[in-house]
């Protein structure tokens, strides 16, 4: 369907009622179905879009790097203009090199606003639009069994033993768990599907990383994409799965050359097809793009966008594991976690054992960004305290600014105060300080940042990717907004304390899925940690970072 | 086979060991048990979606659980209403109650919003939590539900109902998060979608967010109730919610006639549509199949001219139609020649005055003892989108209606039997709601259209407004330009009411004209008229300062009597002449607006937008390319152009006519009817009476464009210095 989709827009620029209509009889759906899931993905336009689309992105890392001055910037400069539409998008996984922006999906990245005017005004003078430059040249991975020059052993060991429960046992005993931000442990979901009863079952490889700060998949997809589509093959090999799908959004269009490339070299050295290196073993792998939004990152929302839904998450029991794609089971995983798996597989359960430091064990690839000096991908070893990764990984706090805040993995973990930064990166001691190692996306705040401004944008951002499905988070995500949006420009209420103690307690309790569950977090760890910040703006009105309130003499 | 029982499970709710089959849900398990479970979202003949979260439960685990769609699981401990999980519904329904405009539609009618009556339970009054700011909308199109979004919970009851118990697929959500809504089909106004009426999901809906509209029109008389069960039984009402159909019971009844009956007479105004279940009646017109003609010396300078009626074949006037059918509001067309027809079971009349109250098109009588369903339009919109019955009603239209429709339109009267046959199978019908765009000027065209139901308005897009090109009734055609031509449509075609088109795709268009070159000729003609026409008119509006005309609706006249105040003496002599020419009927009245010295009397504008083209349930008025008014002999004297003209210009005109006697069926008696007439120009005379008779040279005829332009020109300030 998406596919088709697509085709629709590329030729007419949206999608005609008249073209929905025909795709509807070709394909012997309902139009109201057609209807309600191409008007789900923001990405499909149902109405003729502007001859500039312009979507900057104003989340957390981009907040902090001037992604809203930016915008407002835009704003100004083509008020009034109908050829130009300026929106704001929801994080395009360039946290590393903020503010990014989107013209006719041509990704930007750090652009002041001088130099996206003049983008935008190519695109009215009808200029193709160049593309997004290259990256810089990437650091080798120290995790690479293979060191840069895969021969995919764990594939062609498990071709010649078929020890499953062998491989079952190795990534059990590596303590190895999902990468993703639940920290599944990844032997215990294969063994499920391998007993899980089924007469197809999938591999699916969850490349939608869409949190403000998440980069680091794409970092791994980029430089060590073997390692990826390995761990899939080995998991199908593993769980008698025969097709893999590699979810990956739609902005990552350097990313999925990449692994494609690798997938079709796999395919002619008989890696992949019916008759893996010969034998009788088979196993497909393709990459799907992703419609667009972040809640498709969540795996039960995911397998609904590749069977072609609305991405609204699936009430759980069951799991996919049992009941996943097409009602089947299902391994869906994280890029990271295929990645270790594979290094785990080829250099043995133990070397990821005896990587951690501090007690911890593991190895992790963690994003750093917002305000540090170099932000960037960085592959670590567990227990590395926090600070360390800021001040020696990312070169510390940007301008040599004082650290004020730091949220260990994106909107999720929700902010932690500088005081806590000697934490060390450790799934159990970051729970412990009530928050969580999660995807690794460590977003960094410098002192003179708003706190609640902070919060704000992190709940804001939930509330942008809401799916609906479920009143907690339709409703909540917006309320909650409203009400702090309330709190920065001098509207709050004597209640308002209470009512978002009661609805956070809500939404965690009674959402369907992760997003609903932590639309608060972020909030109440500001509440937490920095009270005096939010007290100081529902009490005297005053924001000391002087980041909130309507400027005076403003319109 | 037999199957197992599953196994029981053994669980506790509440504090109580309760043991269950497995597979059921914990809601089940707690209502079998006699322990409620608050939900908006459930009901029990759909399957669960758990959305709305109300019936959540404390299962022990990190979150709740909704327990309409968890499944029991052995030695589960279940808690229904703990403080906190009261807490955090309390909280969910306090949500949903900041958006709803309480008390909603459902709770004003029936008390029963099933979200007031949770949020009264709970003692919620005044949602702390902020309101929309934002409106989401309402949709009145459709004849039967009333459709509120705002009162929409997203509970998605509706969908399941049209999508898992109806099968209709009309229904999904659409958009995403706090945006997101229920659509029909790809965001149509309910009218304009593919919903059936069935009214699943207005039964299933536990808010005001889909009402079912009150019963309109007027209170249908005495007659049989229906019981819902009975209607469910006719296959015209298949798939219908019998909930829905109880509801619309007042819109219903039956009604047994006796052999000479009256059902009704042409001419009356009525709210209702005849269905016949058994029985046969005749449809036919009592009104003398003729016009008005106006005849006389046209010599002597106050001769009087007599006004008679007289058919077509008797006088032929300019550019006569010589339709072989006149189309009425039923499943046949009545020949000229002898205007009846016969109706059977499985025929439904009255549509057009049951949809849009025009006036009865014709007489109809009961032909032997006979069984009617009368209906309400709540009940009519049922019946017309029902599956079964549409698909009845096209068999009928395309083996009774097709034939006399298309040779009806005189270009077509060429067309062989072999390819009507090969039509018929082809066409479509297809309706349109009032308001909504059959084909949209500029985009490419892939149809033809007849229309056999309802009014469509021609307008074309112009800067600073629409134009309106024409008004096409029941009979008239549209789409041929683009086709012709190749290019995109040049003018809009919007469904004034309740429209239906017979649609014939592009392939069959061309088919016809290559096989008949004739038809492609006259088509060719029309077309080149019509674009002629339509341009003549824009010529005139951009050469004009349109702007004080535009106000006073005169540049919708193409033709005016204006009188000239400087010279008039107020002697009424034009208006004597009129009626001296007119049987003593005047047709003039020296009143009407003033511009500069100029009073523009009311007689027939020859407007742009002839309102009185719209409604006439024969389609028996007409304008020539000379744009006079025409009104063909089939008139049937109903009033209705009377009244919808503006300007006051169109009379009815009453003679004498033998009828007959209702009393002494075969018996004729005196009696009078009515037949609408306008402003002729007294077109047997060198010049209109009116102007003819003003001793004072007062009196002008004038095209308003020229006439005015020069006036304008001379009475502008700029011009004066």
């Amino acid at each position: 369907m998406f596919e088709e989709l697509r085709a629709i827009q590329r030729q007419f620029g949206y999608l005609p009622a008249d073209q929905l209509q025909q795709l509807a009889a070709k394909l012997g759906l309902p139009l109201s179905r057609i209807h309600s899931v191409a008007s789900f993905y923001p990405h499909f336009y149902l109405t003729q879009p502007a001859r500039a689309e312009v979507r900057v992105c104003a989340d957390m890392s981009c907040h902090l790097r001037g992604g809203q001055e930016l915008k407002t910037n835009l704003e100004q400069a083509f008020r009034g203009n109908e050829d130009v539409s300026i929106r704001q998008v929801s994080c395009l996984g360039r946290c590393d090199s903020a503010p990014a922006l989107a013209i006719n999906d041509h990704i930007y990245c750090g652009l002041d606003a001088p130099s996206s005017l003049s983008k935008v005004r190519d695109v009215l003078s009808g200029h193709p639009l160049p593309a997004e430059p290259r990256d810089h040249p990437r650091a080798p991975v120290a995790s690479d069994p293979y060191a840069g020059s895969p021969n995919y052993s764990v594939v062609r060991r498990f071709v010649e033993t078929r020890d499953w429960s062998g491989i079952i046992a190795v990534l059990k005993a590596s303590g190895l768990r999902g990468m993703g931000g639940a920290g599944f442990p990844t032997g215990n979901k294969w063994e499920i599907v391998r007993n899980a009863p089924g007469k197809e079952k999938y591999i699916v490889c969850n490349a939608d990383e869409s949190e403000p700060g998440t980069i680091k998949d794409r970092f791994i997809m980029e430089t060590v994409p073997y390692l990826v589509i390995e761990g899939m093959i080995t998991a199908g090999l593993v769980t008698g799965a025969r097709q893999g799908i590699l979810y990956i959004r739609h902005e990552y269009e350097e990313p999925k050359e990449i692994l494609q490339q690798e997938i079709d070299r796999c395919y002619r050295e008989g890696l992949l097809g019916p008759h893996i290196l010969g034998s009788d073993l088979a196993f497909d792998l393709e990459i799907f793009i992703s419609p667009g939004g972040y809640i498709c990152g969540e795996e039960s929302a995911l397998l609904e966008a590749i069977e072609g839904k609305r991405a609204e998450p699936r009430n759980k029991p069951p799991f996919p594991g049992t009941n996943g794609l097409w009602n089947q089971p299902t391994v869906i995983n994280n890029v990271e976690t295929f990645t270790f798996a594979t290094a785990i597989l080829a250099r043995g359960g133990d070397w990821f054992k005896t990587q951690g430091k501090n007690g911890s064990t593991g190895m992790k690839f963690v994003g750093i960004s917002g305000d540090v000096q170099h932000p960037g991908v960085f592959e670590v070893p567990m227990g590395t305290p926090y600070s360390e990764l800021i001040y020696e990984c990312a070169g510390g706090v940007l301008d040599n600014r004082e650290l004020l805040a730091f949220a260990p993995s994106g909107p999720s973990s929700g902010y932690l105060p500088a005081s806590m930064a000697d934490l060390t990166l450790d799934w159990n001691a970051v729970a412990a300080a009530g928050s969580m190692v999660g995807s690794g996306a460590i977003v960094v705040c410098a002192a003179g940042r708003c706190m609640l401004d902070m919060a704000l944008n992190a709940v804001r951002f939930y509330r942008n990717e809401s799916c609906g499905k479920c009143v907690p988070c339709r409703m909540g995500s917006q309320k909650m907004v409203e009400m702090l949006t309330g709190w920065t420009q001098g509207q709050a209420s004597s209640t308002d304390l209470q009512l978002i103690d009661e609805l956070s307690t809500a939404m965690k309790l009674t959402s369907i899925c992760g997003l609903g569950q932590v639309v608060p977090v972020p909030i109440l760890s500001v509440l937490k940690h920095f009270p005096a910040v939010v007290e100081e703006h529902i009490t005297q009105r005053r924001c000391s970072a002087g980041v909130c309130f309507p400027k005076r003499g403003a319109a | 086979m037999s199957s197992k029982p599953a196994p029981e499970i053994q669980l506790t709710i509440d504090g109580r060991p309760v043991s269950v089959p497995a597979g059921t849900t914990i809601f089940d398990a707690a209502r079998i048990n006699g322990i409620p479970i608050p939900t908006l979202c459930h009901q029990q003949n759909e399957n669960p979606v758990g959305v709305c979260r109300v019936c959540v439960v404390d299962v022990g685990q990190r979150v709740y659980a909704a327990s309409c769609i968890r499944q029991v699981e052995p030695g589960m401990t279940v808690k229904t209403s703990t403080e906190q999980v009261q807490a955090a519904r309390h909280t969910l329904i306090e949500l949903l109650m900041s958006d709803h405009p309480a008390p909603c539609a459902r709770q004003q009618h029936s008390g029963d919003c099933e979200l007031e009556r949770l949020a009264e339970a709970a003692a919620i009054g005044q949602p702390r939590f902020p309101r929309r700011a934002t409106p989401r909308g309402k949709d009145d199109s459709s004849a039967v539900i009333a459709v509120d979004h705002e009162s929409c919970i997203l509970c998605d009851r509706c969908i399941r109902g049209c999508d898992d118990i109806r099968h209709n697929w009309v229904l999904a959500r659409r958009g995403k998060g706090y945006q997101a809504g229920v659509a029909f089909d790809n965001n149509l106004p309910m009218a304009e979608s593919s919903c059936v009426s069935c009214g699943e999901c207005m039964v299933s809906c536990p808010t005001g967010a889909l009402t079912n509209k009150r019963v309109v029109g007027t209170e249908l008389g005495q007659g049989d109730v229906l019981d819902p069960t009975e209607l469910l039984h006719l296959p015209i009402f298949q798939n219908v919610s019998g909930t829905f159909l109880e509801l619309n019971q007042k819109a219903v009844v039956k009604r047994h006639y006796r052999a000479g009956d009256i059902i009704c007479r042409e001419g009356e105004f009525g709210s209702t549509a005849f269905y016949i279940l058994e029985g046969k009646a005749e449809v036919f017109l009592s009104s003398p199949m003729a016009h008005v003609r106006t005849e006389g010396s046209s010599k002597g300078f106050f001769s009087r001219l007599k006004s008679m009626l007289a058919p077509r074949q008797q006088h032929s006037r300019s550019e006569e139609s010589n339709r072989p059918f006149i189309p009425i509001d039923a499943s046949v067309d009545l020949p000229y020649d002898s205007p009846i027809a016969e109706l059977g079971p499985g025929d439904l009349f009255g549509e057009m005055t049951c949809m849009s109250y025009y006036p009865r098109s014709a007489t109809v009588r009961a032909k032997t003892d006979g069984v009617m369903l009368e209906m309400l339009r709540n009940v009519l919109d049922i019946l017309q989108r029902n599956k079964t019955f549409r698909a009845q009603l096209e068999r009928t239209y395309r083996t009774r209606a097709l034939d006399s429709h298309l040779r009806s339109v005189p270009i077509f009267a060429s067309l062989t039997k072999n390819f009507i046959d090969h039509l018929r199978d082809r066409v479509e019908l297809v309706r349109f709601s009032p308001g909504q765009v059959i084909c949209r000027q500029g985009e490419p065209a892939d149809s033809f259209y007849l229309i056999r139901i309802g009014f469509v308005k021609v307008s074309e897009e112009r800067p600073g407004g629409d134009l309106i090109l024409a008004y096409l009734a029941r009979g008239g055609y549209f789409g041929e330009i683009a086709l012709l031509s190749g290019s995109p449509r040049t003018a809009t075609c919007t469904a004034l009411d309740h429209v239906e088109v017979v649609r014939i795709l592009r392939e069959d268009f061309e088919l016809m004209l290559e096989r008949f070159p004739e038809v492609r000729a006259s088509l060719e003609k029309v077309a080149h008229e019509r674009l002629e026409e339509n341009r003549r008119r824009i010529t005139q509006i951009q050469n004009l300062p349109v702007d004080q005309f535009l106000a006073n609706g005169l540049m919708e006249a193409q033709s005016l009597l204006v009188l000239d105040l400087d010279r008039c003496t107020r002697c009424d002599q034009c208006v004597r002449a009129c009626a001296d020419a007119h049987d003593g009927v005047s047709r003039l009245v020296r009143e009407g607006l003033r511009f500069d010295k100029y009073l523009v009397a009311t007689s027939c504008r020859q407007c742009r937008d002839p309102l009185c083209m719209v409604g006439c349930p024969v389609g028996s008025i007409r304008r020539r390319n000379t744009l006079e008014v025409i009104i063909e002999d089939w008139c049937i004297g109903c009033g209705l152009c009377a009244n919808n003209c503006p300007y006051g210009n169109i009379n009815l005109h009453p003679f004498p006519v033998e009828l007959d006697d209702p009393d002494h069926p075969g018996r004729m008696i005196a009696g009078t009817r009515v037949k609408a007439t306008s402003c002729d120009l007294c077109h047997d005379h060198a010049e209109p009476s009116c102007v003819y008779a003003c001793p004072h040279d007062a009196a002008h005829r004038v095209n308003p464009p020229e006439f005015f332009a020069g006036l304008l020109k001379q009475s502008s300030p700029l011009n004066r210095s």
